[in-house]
């Protein structure tokens, strides 16, 4: 046992030893410790390197707050942190930790010049100086800049750990479970109330685990403890320990960050690390406590100085005593507790160096019973010692003149600034802040949302009044929620209430220039880079914070805000509230990606939709392609084929004999009732009154604005029932948009819309044999081009299944689309490979579909439009029903921009040599040795190496396109340009003879 | 993630079962053709997009599948009323009033 | 992959014992969509006196009706009922003109029951559950996916999924089991 253990006390178990490493050392601590105590308990306090100087740091605090001790930890393969904060991180049997932000060894960092030329360093230093010669960027300042960048190693390895997601509802949240959140929760469940505490330590109790001599109903404060945390467990309360409330969003949901494992020694198959839990409270209680300030002086940032909160934990949780010879620096009474607990452990407390001149008396009075030296009305002006304080300077401050200066030898300096409301969430809801003059901080004002703030969360200070507090807010919670509720009195004995001053920088006696206070430490901002930042036109505290960068770092301020704050002010010569705080943003910690992300990774990373063919598909060597959220076969390669060979095969295959496609995704609406055909004919830009039952139509859908939004074949089954296909991206948008104008447009129409999308399966069989395959399965139609022609469809039966049976073609050869329902799918399928052996049958993917149907030139929705053409410009003006009164679109027709001459017209392109494909985006120019910008007239929107006409097609979008049929078009691409010529979009087969089998 | 009062459901229930249909009260013309090029253009893309109370539609995609129409104030975030579809649309100053 | 066949996880372990979950058996389902003013006519016809509040459900002679929105209903039957069905409806048209769909293959259905059946529901669910009464059944998301969830008891849910979302719903469930299981 070291000589800072002390045997037997704090929360630790004295009886079981947890080995961990740090820097490649060996050292152990007790379970319940945290690294930084654990290494506090060997003497240890150098913990990291800042920043920018590379200073040596030690931790300021012992909570999740600190801004110097963060670590890498790592707990096996691929299970590496950065940025860990030590004062947070639990032991675990076999912790690795190293130190960051160091060149070299910790004890002597290369890094460190930089701090010897700090003058070289001022607020702005990179806008003012990588700004000239600009050629130096790219070469030198970049690279420098990008090594010096980003606070620790970036783990190199997939994340092995899983994460998980809850929703949770609950009628009070209490956010907090110190005294005040302790007994809100407890007032508020006793009166019957749905409640979840959470707390983002390893136990709940807050400041009372630092402070067991308060008692409270008479007993000790752990007694009183555990038997406030036993009622509320068998009240029903949700207690949440190591579960951190990351933000606080609208209307009461709370997001919080539950860890689940990084503490445990052996973890159980299939345990998250974390847990994000999305909470929606009827009632929130917030009651987060006090974050203690750190003292602006030269030298503040040397390991050994800390905070005196800190101390009083490390002591009273972990039995840690921070050193042996302690100073005091302190504006607020706390501190003093925190000595007078030190000195009764044995660390001698070599003087508290008081602000003030006037303490207290009681105070003073109990420090000379103790023997301890008292300053009052004294400044620290420095601190010596390398890596570890070994000395602090003091002076006396009198009328404003810092007097004659004093060493005084010590290992540890513990100051308190006072304490700052946490406000963080709060402020997450945009509810306004009050300055108090009286405390110099901020407490909270106007809330908008249904919540309660308690204790020193809102500037109380002490046992009583944070408990008393509490209550209050948990029985006020409870009466909001309609229940009855009264606080019961509470007494507290051995109570330490307090109060304090507020400082900028402590008054000193050294040149300005030579002062090296900090205030933000993680990022080395000090007091003189803010009062420089002003100097140099930064007014507002928004400027302040981004030129200096003070409050940016992975702390987000939590020490250095109000600091900041106070001495921006004083710069700027206004009051603290008119210069205002920056926006704390969520998340409150840093929060890992992994439990954002929750389920959302790997095979679960987002949906994706597979048809009933789909095992065929993959049983079968299919390459993959994701349309929408789906996966569709792409194409089917053999023997090793590559894509081209694959899909040209695919595509003489089905040109010569017959090719099989799963065309499942197609989006299917079911449009029933007696006023279906007005309603198609409202909707779509063709006419449907003339279309008669068992007949279909190529439909096209406009937007209100007069563009194409979807397209589909569509067939009618009866007077009033219409068989519906949308494209496969296009099917929700299709029916929320058809939904909407019967909802709201047209509730007097008797018709209704039901996606059936995913009750059918679909399967196109193409090629002049498709018939000769489908026959023998097919019972109760005729498929005779007679009894079924061209654009034909059919209810019947195939392969044994109910199917409704489509002829239609989006190849240009004999085609039929064969849906059953879908848990058949696969089998019909099957039996169509089965039928069409003879045929020597070729499934194909949709790059073969869609190389089959750019030959005869069919547009895809969305590739060959993109939103703002119209159907002249798709060469689709035949599919309006220019006679019928009005449909959806048309009357933008006739907008003045759509009926302009140079519009962008579909067209297609034959490439001068047959072997270039051109690049689909393409630009278009029409001269090429015009001067630069040079004019584009459009850009290819498909473009495929065509089997069947061996040789490339393209199809492009371009001005005035279809008045320029037999114009050479130029092609500007990365291997030089190509000259192509505008033709018909219909490379194949022009007119349709190949659909008359 | 907002809570949102389906007046169909007459539930207040999570924003992901919705979804966000634009402003409300714009009623598709009766017979477009009778339009000139300005009042067409008008309805097509002129909204109102108020700092304040918007009236706007959402549908509760996910759940009645209706559309609705709603008070969302757009500087809050919060939603004053939600109403059905049809419905007149609410006098501001006696919901402002009322808030 | 999703035809009829179950995956049922064996009931062996303790865990088990606290979270079931099946894939059931197909059965005949309708949309059911008609003017509430003619829905008495329907409800006759098909022997359910069809629900007039969202998530209520009624149910006669193993067949069930879920009210879903104002004018929607959705109608659960056995597989021989089928064609009774699809006549009784046909035969009303006239009467009450409406719109019938069948998508009995539209969805996959799981049934999750156990003890920590309504913790495995929330990894996914934003509904709060605790208001979603036993009898009653409701259209809302699970992730990104959407679904019909029916509480059939306190402990007992059912959820029907879109066929093609139905394996990343089902992934989603059995890693939430699993983490379940492993108890923290």
């Amino acid at each position: 046992m070291s000589q800072f253990r002390i045997p037997g006390k704090g929360r630790v178990d004295h009886a079981k030893t947890v080995r961990f490493a740090f820097d490649n050392r060996e050292y152990t601590g007790l379970r319940g410790d945290t690294v930084a105590s654990a290494l506090l308990a060997h003497g240890v306090h150098l913990m990291g390197r800042s920043f920018k100087y590379h200073r040596p740091r030690g931790p300021v605090t012992a909570d999740s707050a600190e801004p110097n001790a963060l670590i890498g930890t790592s707990r096996g393969p691929g299970r590496f942190e950065p940025n860990t904060r030590a004062t947070v991180q639990e032991l675990r049997e076999g912790l690795i930790c190293e130190s960051q932000n160091r060149l070299g060894a910790l004890s002597f960092d290369f890094g460190a010049v930089n701090d010897a030329l700090y003058p070289l360093f001022p607020a702005g230093f990179y806008y003012k100086t990588f700004m000239w010669p600009r050629s130096f960027w790219d070469k030198l300042y970049e690279p420098v800049i990008r090594r010096a960048a980003g606070l620790g190693r970036a783990p190199s390895e997939v994340d092995p750990d899983t994460y998980a997601s809850r929703y949770l509802h609950a009628d009070l949240l209490v956010v907090g479970a110190g005294p005040s959140g302790l007994m809100a929760a407890l007032e508020a469940a006793r009166a019957g109330v749905r409640v979840t505490l959470v707390d983002e330590n390893a136990e709940m109790g807050g400041a009372l685990l630092s402070d067991p001599g308060v008692e409270i109903d008479g007993r000790p404060a752990w007694d009183w403890l555990d038997a406030t945390l036993a009622e509320l467990a068998s009240l029903g309360v949700r207690l949440m320990t190591r579960t951190t409330a990351i933000g606080y969003y609208h209307q009461n949901m709370i997001g919080l960050c539950q860890k689940l494992t990084d503490h445990l020694d052996e973890i159980a198959d299939n345990a998250p690390r974390e847990r994000m839990w999305r909470v929606r409270a009827t009632r929130v209680v917030l009651a987060q406590g006090a974050l203690e300030k750190p003292l602006v002086f030269h030298g503040n940032d040397r390991p050994g100085v800390m905070l005196a909160g800190a101390a009083q934990t490390y002591l009273h949780r972990y039995g840690v005593k921070v050193g042996t010879r302690a100073v005091i620096v302190t504006s607020h009474d706390s501190a003093y507790h925190a000595a007078f607990d030190l000195a009764a452990a044995g660390t001698r407390i070599v003087a508290i160096v008081e602000t003030r001149a006037a303490p207290p008396e009681t105070l003073r009075a109990e420090a000379r019973v103790r023997g301890i030296e008292l300053l009052a009305g004294h400044t620290v002006t420095g601190t010596r010692g390398r890596l570890r304080v070994a000395s602090v300077t003091v002076n006396p401050v009198q009328g404003g003149r810092v007097g004659e200066p004093r060493m005084i030898h010590c290992d540890c300096l513990l100051m308190s600034g006072g304490w700052t409301p946490s406000l963080h969430l709060f402020s997450h809801t945009k509810g306004s802040l009050q300055w108090d003059a009286e405390s110099n901080t901020f407490l909270p004002g106007r809330m908008t949302e249904n919540c309660h703030i308690a204790g020193a969360g809102r500037g109380l200070w002490g046992f009583e009044a944070a408990l008393t507090d509490g209550a209050k807010a948990g029985a006020d919670a409870a009466r909001a929620l309609g229940n009855e509720a009264k606080a019961a009195p509470l007494s507290v004995a051995h109570d330490r209430p307090g109060t304090g001053e507020s400082h900028r920088e402590l008054p000193t006696d050294r040149r300005s220039s030579r002062v090296r206070a900090f205030i933000d430490f993680q990022n080395d901002v000090t007091a003189k880079d803010i009062r420089l930042a002003v100097r140099e036109g930064m007014r507002s505290i928004e400027h302040v914070k981004r030129y200096t960068t003070n409050g940016m770092a992975t702390d987000q301020g939590k020490m250095s805000n109000i600091n900041g704050l106070m001495i921006a002010a004083d710069a700027v010569g206004k009051a603290p509230p008119e210069v205002g705080l920056t926006t704390f943003r969520p998340p409150y910690t840093p929060t890992t990606f992994g439990a954002f992300a929750g389920y959302h990774r790997g095979a679960t990373f987002e949906v994706t939709r597979r048809t009933p063919i789909d095992p065929w598909a993959e049983a079968n060597g299919a390459v993959f392609e994701p349309v929408s959220l789906w996966r569709r076969a792409w194409y089917f390669p053999k023997g090793g084929e590559d894509m081209e060979a694959a899909v040209a095969r695919e595509c003489r295959a089905t040109r010569a004999s017959v090719g099989i496609f799963d065309a499942s995704t197609l989006g299917k609406i079911e449009v029933a009732g007696p006023d279906a055909v007005e309603f198609m004919n409202r909707m779509y830009t063709n006419p449907w009154t003339k279309l008669a039952p068992g007949r279909c139509r190529y439909g096209v859908l406009l937007g209100e604005d007069g563009y194409i939004r979807d397209d589909g074949v569509i067939g009618r089954l009866s007077d009033e029932l219409f068989h519906v296909t949308t494209t496969t991206g296009g099917a929700p948008r299709v029916l929320n948009m058809m939904e909407d104008y019967l909802q709201t447009e047209w509730p007097d129409l008797d018709v209704w819309l039901t996606s059936t999308t995913e009750q059918w399966a679909t399967v196109a069989l193409n090629g002049p044999n498709a018939r000769k395959v489908l026959e023998g399965l097919v019972e109760g139609v005729d498929l005779s081009a007679e009894a079924m022609p061209h654009m034909s469809v059919a209810e019947c039966r195939v392969a044994g299944f109910p199917a409704r049976l489509f002829r239609l073609s989006f190849t240009g050869e004999l085609g039929f689309e064969i849906n059953v329902p879908a848990r058949h799918g696969l089998a019909l399928w099957e039996a169509l490979m089965e039928a069409g052996r003879p045929h020597d049958i070729t499934p194909y993917g949709t790059e073969t579909m869609h190389v089959l149907r750019a030959e005869k030139g069919f547009i895809i929705v969305g590739q060959d439009t993109d939103g703002t053409v119209a159907p002249e410009d798709a060469g689709l003006g035949w599919a309006i029903g220019k006679k019928k009164p009005d449909f959806v679109g048309k009357r933008s027709l006739a907008r003045p921009d759509l009926v302009a001459p140079g519009r962008k017209q579909l067209v297609g392109l034959l490439t001068e040599d047959g072997g270039v494909k051109l690049e689909e985006g393409a630009q278009i120019v029409l001269d090429p040795d015009q001067p630069l910008p040079m004019k584009m007239v459009g850009h290819v929107t498909s473009s495929y190496h065509s089997a069947t006409l061996g040789r490339s097609i393209a199809m492009a979008l371009i001005e005035g396109g279809h008045d320029m049929e037999g114009r050479d078009v130029y092609l500007p691409m990365p291997d030089g340009t190509h000259r192509a010529r505008i033709t018909s979009t219909a490379f194949y087969d022009p007119d349709g003879s190949r659909l008359k089998l | 993630m907002l809570l949102i009062h389906c007046p169909y459901c007459d539930e207040t229930l999570p924003e992901l079962e919705f979804a966000y249909a634009g402003e409300a009260h714009i009623a598709r013309p009766e017979d477009p053709s009778t339009m000139s090029d300005e009042e067409w253009r008008d309805f097509l893309f002129i909204r109102s997009n108020p700092k304040g109370p918007h009236f706007e539609r959402w549908r509760h995609v996910h759940g009645c599948a209706r559309f609705f129409n709603a008070v969302r104030d757009t500087v809050s975030d919060r939603f004053l009323l939600t109403y059905k579809a049809g419905e007149p649309r609410p006098d501001l100053a006696s919901l402002e009033a009322a808030q | 992959m999703m035809t009829d066949q179950t995956h049922d996880f064996p009931v062996t372990s303790e865990a088990g014992a606290r979270l079931r979950i099946e894939e059931l058996a197909p059965e005949a389902r309708f949309s059911l969509r008609v003017r509430p003013t003619n829905a008495p006519v329907l409800g006759q016809a098909l022997g359910l006196d069809l629900p007039g509040r969202i998530g209520q459900i009624a149910e006669a002679q193993g067949r069930k009706a879920l009210c879903l929105g104002p004018d929607e209903w959705l109608i659960c039957a056995p597989e021989a009922a089928r064609d009774a069905i699809v006549e009784a409806a046909r035969d009303a048209y006239v009467a009450a003109s409406h719109s019938l769909t069948e998508i009995s293959d539209r969805e996959i259905s799981y049934a999750i029951s156990g003890p920590a059946a309504q913790e495995l529901l929330s990894i996914a669910c934003p509904r709060d559950l605790d208001r979603l009464a036993p009898g009653e059944a409701v259209r809302t998301v699970f992730d990104s996916a959407q679904v019909v969830l029916w509480r059939d008891g306190p402990e007992a849910f059912r959820l029907d999924v879109w066929r093609s979302f139905a394996p990343h719903v089902r992934a989603l469930l059995d890693i939430g089991r699993a983490e379940i299981d492993a108890g923290l």
